[in-house]
C-alpha cells in the first residue's frame, strides 16, 4: 500500500499481490518433532488427488506395518501405518470428501515389525525403478495438494526441464512442520532432492526458504556443503535461496517466479517453463521410498492455535484421529470456534473429531474467537484491497458484485478460472466479503455449464 | 470411536478459508478518515470561531438522521455506526461558507444522503460523491448564501464580513482585482503564505492547505489513500494554472487540496487500478481548470469530481489489473 509498488526488502519474491498475516509460528517453531502413536488409526482409502482407491483388507485381518491395505488401480497405494488388527472397513468421515471408506486398525506393535533399514545400491537404481518405488510407497505431495508424486515426476518425452525447485516456503501462518524437518532432517531433505533431480534428469536444484526461517536455510547450506552434491553421481548444483516472507510464496507459480524469474503460462504447469516443484516433506518421502523401501505411513504435522493446551510438531501415523491428537496435546485451551486441517489461509474446517490425518494434512489448528474472523459481510466499497492483494492479478471485487446479482457465468472476464483460492482477497477485504467463496461458486457454475454442453 | 475422552467444542464454525483477516474494517477506515479531518476543522474553528462547529454539527446531524431513517425504511441494520454518513456530513460542512445560516447544512445533509446514497442502495452503491452532491444541491437551492456568507479569518476576534473570496474577485475583476488584493496585503506579508496556512476567506475546511496536508499525510501513512489520484489532480490543475493571472494563488486556493485528497479519493466513486486513477485525477484537474478559466464558476473542483465520478465504471472497465500469467491479457 504505497504510491509505487516498492518492496521493503531486496530478497526475491513474486511480482504481484500477496499478503503478510501475523505468523504465529512462535507457538511451535522451537519445538522438536515428537512421536505419537495412538491405539487406533482410521484410514480413509482416498488419500490422493484423482481416482478413488479400493480397500484390499477385510475386518479381522492381521496387518503388518507397511502392508498395502488399499490401492488406486494402477496408481498409488495406501499402507498399514501400524501393525495390528483390522477392526472394520466401513463408511466414515473424511477431511475433504465428507465421507469415504475408512479402514480402522487397532495397533498391536511387536518386536518383529518392519523397521525399513537402508538398502544397498539405492543410489544406482535405474530411474524407472525409482519411479516404481515412489508409486508403490504411496508418495503424494505432502505440502497439502496430495497429487501422486510418481505422476508429477514421470515427465512427458518432449519435456525440457532444467531446474528442480524444492519448496521449503511454508508460507501459511502457524505451520512449522516443514521448518522442523529442514532443521532436524536436513540430510534427508538434501538427499531426497538429489534423488528427484536425478529422476527428472536436471543438474540444477534450488531450495526456496522464506526469510523467517533463516536457521533452516543455514542448516541446509551446511548440509549441502558437507554431502558434496557436486561430486555425487550425477552431480547436482544445489542452492538455497531465501525469499521474502510473503504469502502465498509456497504456491507453485509464485515460487517459480520468485526463484527463477520465469512466468508459468496461463493454465499451465511449471513444467512449461522447465521447472518441477516438490515440497521438502515430499523429498524426504521419496528418499524413504527409494533408500529404505519405506512407504508413506506417517507424517509430521503442526498442532497449533491458541485453542490447544500444548501446541506441538507431531510425527503421527497416517489415520491418527483429531480426537486422539487433542487428548495427546492436553485438550482445549479457551473457546475453540474453528478446527482446521491445514493452515489458516487455505485449510479446511471440520466439525467431526473422528476425522483423521491424511497424507496431505500439514497442520491441525484450533482457533479461538480472537484469532479467527467470524463476522457478517458488508457491501463492496471498491477500495481495491483485494485487487492489490491478488497474486494472479484478478478482480475478486467485480466477481463478488456479479455473484451478488446472480450472474456467475459472466465472471470469467475477471479471471475466475485462474483463481487458485489462496485467500489473499478475503483476508484483506475490510468489508469481510467472502470473495474466495464467490470465486468457488462461480467456478462451480462454469463446471456445471461445461458438463451440460458436453 | 476413540478411547480418549474428548468432546467437541459447543460451536464449531464451518467455512472455506481464509480463516483469518487483516483486521482492517470499513468502519475503521471511515473513522480514520473522520479523524484525519480534525486538524482542518480545528483550524477553521480557530480562525472563524464557533459558527464553524455549529454548521458542521448541523450538516453531520442532517446526514446521520437521513441515513438512520433510510435504514429504518429499508428495514436493514443501521449503518450509522460505520462512520460513512458522519464522514459525508463532515466533508459537506467543509465545503460551506462559515457564516451560512445554521439550518441550511442540515437540509443539505439530508438531501445528499437521500438522493446520492440511500436511493442507490446505501454504502458502496452510490455513483457520485455524497458530500459534493450535497454541496451542488445547496448551490442550486441557496445560491446567495452559498456565495456570500464568508468570514474574514482572525486568530482571536472574528469580524463577520460578507465579501467574495479571492478567486471570485479575480474571476470577476481579472488582473485589476488581483492588483487590488495584492496591494491590501500588509508589508512583510505574503498572499501565498496566507493561503497555505489558512488565513483567508473561504469555505470551512478548505482554507488551510497545511491542515489538509496533515490529515492526508495521516491517511497515506495508514495506507488508506494512495497518491495516484491527488497527485494527478494537482498536475492537471497546474497545467491549467498559466491561464490565470495568479498561478500560485490558483494552485493554493479553493477546494483543490480538500477535493484532491479527501473527495476524489473516495473509494466507492473512484477507479481501482493505478492507470484508471491517474486518468481520473488528470481529468478532474483539467476539468477544474476549464470550469475556472472559461466556465461560470470561480471554483471548479466540485463539478469536476462529479463529472469524473460518472466515468469511474468505464475507467474500471478500460484499465484493468495486469494478470500475472503470460498470455493472460484481460479478456
Amino acid at each position: 500500500m504505497s504510491l509505487f509498488s516498492w518492496r521493503n526488502s531486496a530478497l526475491p519474491t513474486f511480482s504481484r499481490g500477496g499478503v503478510h498475516p501475523d505468523e504465529h509460528k512462535e507457538l511451535t517453531e522451537n519445538l522438536p518433532i515428537e512421536d505419537f502413536i495412538p491405539t487406533n488409526v482410521y484410514l480413509p482409502v482416498s488419500q490422493s488427488l484423482g481416482a478413488s482407491a479400493e480397500p484390499l483388507v477385510a475386518k479381522a485381518a492381521k496387518v503388518k506395518r507397511g502392508d498395502v491395505i488399499a490401492k488406486v488401480p494402477g496408481g498409488v497405494s495406501l499402507h498399514a501405518p501400524v501393525s495390528g488388527i483390522v477392526k472394520g472397513v466401513a463408511t466414515g468421515p473424511h477431511a475433504s470428501l465428507v465421507y469415504d471408506t475408512v479402514i480402522t486398525i487397532q495397533a498391536k506393535p511387536s518386536e518383529d515389525d518392519p523397521q525399513f533399514p537402508e538398502q544397498s545400491g539405492w543410489q544406482a537404481l535405474p530411474v524407472a525403478q525409482m519411479l516404481e518405488c515412489i508409486r508403490d510407497a504411496g508418495v503424494v505431495g505432502l505440502g497439502g495438494a496430495a497429487f501422486p508424486t510418481y505422476r508429477k515426476l514421470s515427465l512427458p518425452k518432449d519435456a525440457k526441464v532444467d531446474t528442480l525447485v524444492i519448496n521449503g516456503s511454508e508460507c501459511e501462518p502457524y505451520l512449522t512442520c516443514d521448518y522442523r524437518l529442514m532443521l532436524e532432517e536436513s540430510e534427508k531433505v538434501v538427499l531426497g532432492s538429489w534423488l528427484i533431480a536425478k529422476i527428472i534428469g536436471v543438474a540444477n536444484c534450488v531450495i526456496g526458504v522464506e526469510d523467517n526461517k533463516q536457521p533452516a536455510a543455514e542448516k541446509l547450506r551446511q548440509t549441502i556443503a558437507e554431502l558434496g552434491l557436486d561430486k555425487m553421481d550425477p552431480p547436482v548444483k544445489m542452492t538455497v535461496v531465501i525469499t521474502q516472507t510473503r504469502y502465498p510464496q509456497g504456491s507453485e507459480k509464485q515460487l517459480v517466479q520468485s526463484l527463477t524469474g520465469r512466468m508459468v503460462p496461463k493454465g499451465g504447469l511449471p513444467l512449461a517453463v522447465g521447472v518441477v516443484v516438490q515440497n521438502v516433506a515430499t523429498a524426504i518421502a521419496c528418499l524413504d521410498a527409494i533408500r529404505n523401501g519405506k512407504p508413506v505411513i506417517e507424517r509430521v504435522l503442526t498442532v497449533s492455535g491458541r485453542g490447544i493446551q500444548s501446541p506441538k510438531n507431531l510425527r503421527v501415523p497416517i489415520g491418527t484421529s483429531v480426537e486422539d491428537i487433542i487428548a495427546h496435546c492436553g485438550g482445549y485451551a479457551g473457546d475453540v470456534v474453528k478446527i482446521l486441517l491445514g493452515g489458516p489461509m487455505m485449510g479446511r474446517t471440520i466439525a467431526d473429531l473422528d476425522v483423521s490425518v491424511t497424507k496431505g494434512t500439514s497442520g491441525l489448528l484450533f482457533l479461538t474467537a480472537a484469532e479467527t474472523s467470524i463476522t457478517h459481510y458488508q457491501p463492496c466499497i471498491s477500495c481495491g484491497e483485494c485487487v492489490d492483494a491478488c497474486p494472479m492479478g484478478l478482480e475478486p471485487n467485480r466477481v463478488s458484485q456479479y455473484m451478488e446479482v446472480g450472474r456467475p457465468l459472466e465472471t470469467q472476464q475477471f479471471g475466475v478460472k485462474e483463481c487458485f483460492e489462496c485467500g489473499c482477497c478475503s483476508y484483506s477485504c475490510p468489508s469481510h466479503r467472502p470473495l474466495v467463496q464467490f470465486m468457488q461458486v462461480a467456478k462451480a457454475a462454469y463446471r456445471r455449464q461445461e458438463r451440460k454442453t458436453k | 470411536m476413540s478411547e480418549a475422552e474428548v468432546t467437541s467444542p459447543p460451536t464449531l464454525h464451518l467455512s472455506s478459508g481464509p480463516h483469518i483477516a487483516s483486521g482492517r474494517t470499513t468502519a475503521q477506515i471511515m473513522w480514520m478518515v473522520n479523524l484525519s479531518l480534525l486538524p482542518a476543522l480545528l483550524w477553521a474553528w480557530a480562525v472563524f470561531g464557533w459558527p464553524v462547529l455549529a454548521i458542521t454539527a448541523s450538516s453531520i446531524l442532517g446526514c446521520i438522521s437521513a441515513e438512520y431513517l433510510a435504514c429504518r425504511i429499508a428495514k436493514t441494520e443501521s449503518t450509522v455506526p460505520d462512520g460513512s454518513a458522519f464522514c459525508s456530513g463532515l466533508l459537506l460542512a467543509f465545503t460551506l461558507p462559515p457564516a451560512i445560516p445554521i439550518w441550511m447544512p442540515f437540509i443539505g445533509g439530508v438531501l445528499a444522503i437521500v438522493f446520492t446514497k440511500a436511493v442507490f442502495g446505501g454504502l458502496g452503491y452510490n455513483i457520485f460523491n455524497v458530500a459534493l452532491v450535497g454541496r451542488a444541491m445547496m448551490m442550486a437551492t441557496f445560491p446567495v448564501e452559498m456565495t456570500t456568507r464568508w468570514l474574514t479569518p482572525a486568530l482571536g476576534n472574528v469580524d463577520a464580513v460578507s465579501s467574495a473570496t479571492v478567486l471570485a474577485q479575480i474571476k470577476l475583476g481579472g488582473q485589476e482585482a488581483l492588483n487590488k488584493i495584492l496591494a491590501a496585503v500588509p508589508d512583510g506579508g505574503h498572499l501565498w503564505l496566507d493561503f497555505f496556512l489558512g488565513m483567508r476567506a473561504g469555505s470551512v475546511g478548505e482554507v488551510s492547505v497545511l491542515m489538509i496536508m496533515l490529515g492526508a499525510a495521516f491517511l497515506f501513512w495508514k495506507g488508506i489513500i494512495k497518491l495516484y489520484i491527488p497527485l494527478s489532480i494537482l498536475v492537471g490543475v497546474a497545467l491549467m494554472a498559466p491561464f490565470s493571472p495568479a498561478p500560485t494563488i490558483y494552485m493554493l486556493s479553493g477546494g483543490i487540496w480538500l477535493g484532491a485528497f479527501f473527495m476524489a479519493t473516495d473509494y466507492v466513486t473512484s477507479p481501482i487500478t493505478p492507470k484508471g486513477q491517474i486518468i481520473f485525477g488528470l481529468g478532474i484537474g483539467l476539468l477544474t481548470g476549464i470550469i475556472r478559466n472559461w466556465g461560470g464558476y470561480p471554483e471548479g473542483i466540485c463539478y469536476a469530481i462529479m463529472l469524473m465520478n460518472i466515468l469511474t465504471p468505464a475507467l474500471n472497465d478500460w484499465f484493468r489489473p495486469k494478470r500475472l500469467t503470460a498470455g493472460g491479457a484481460p479478456s
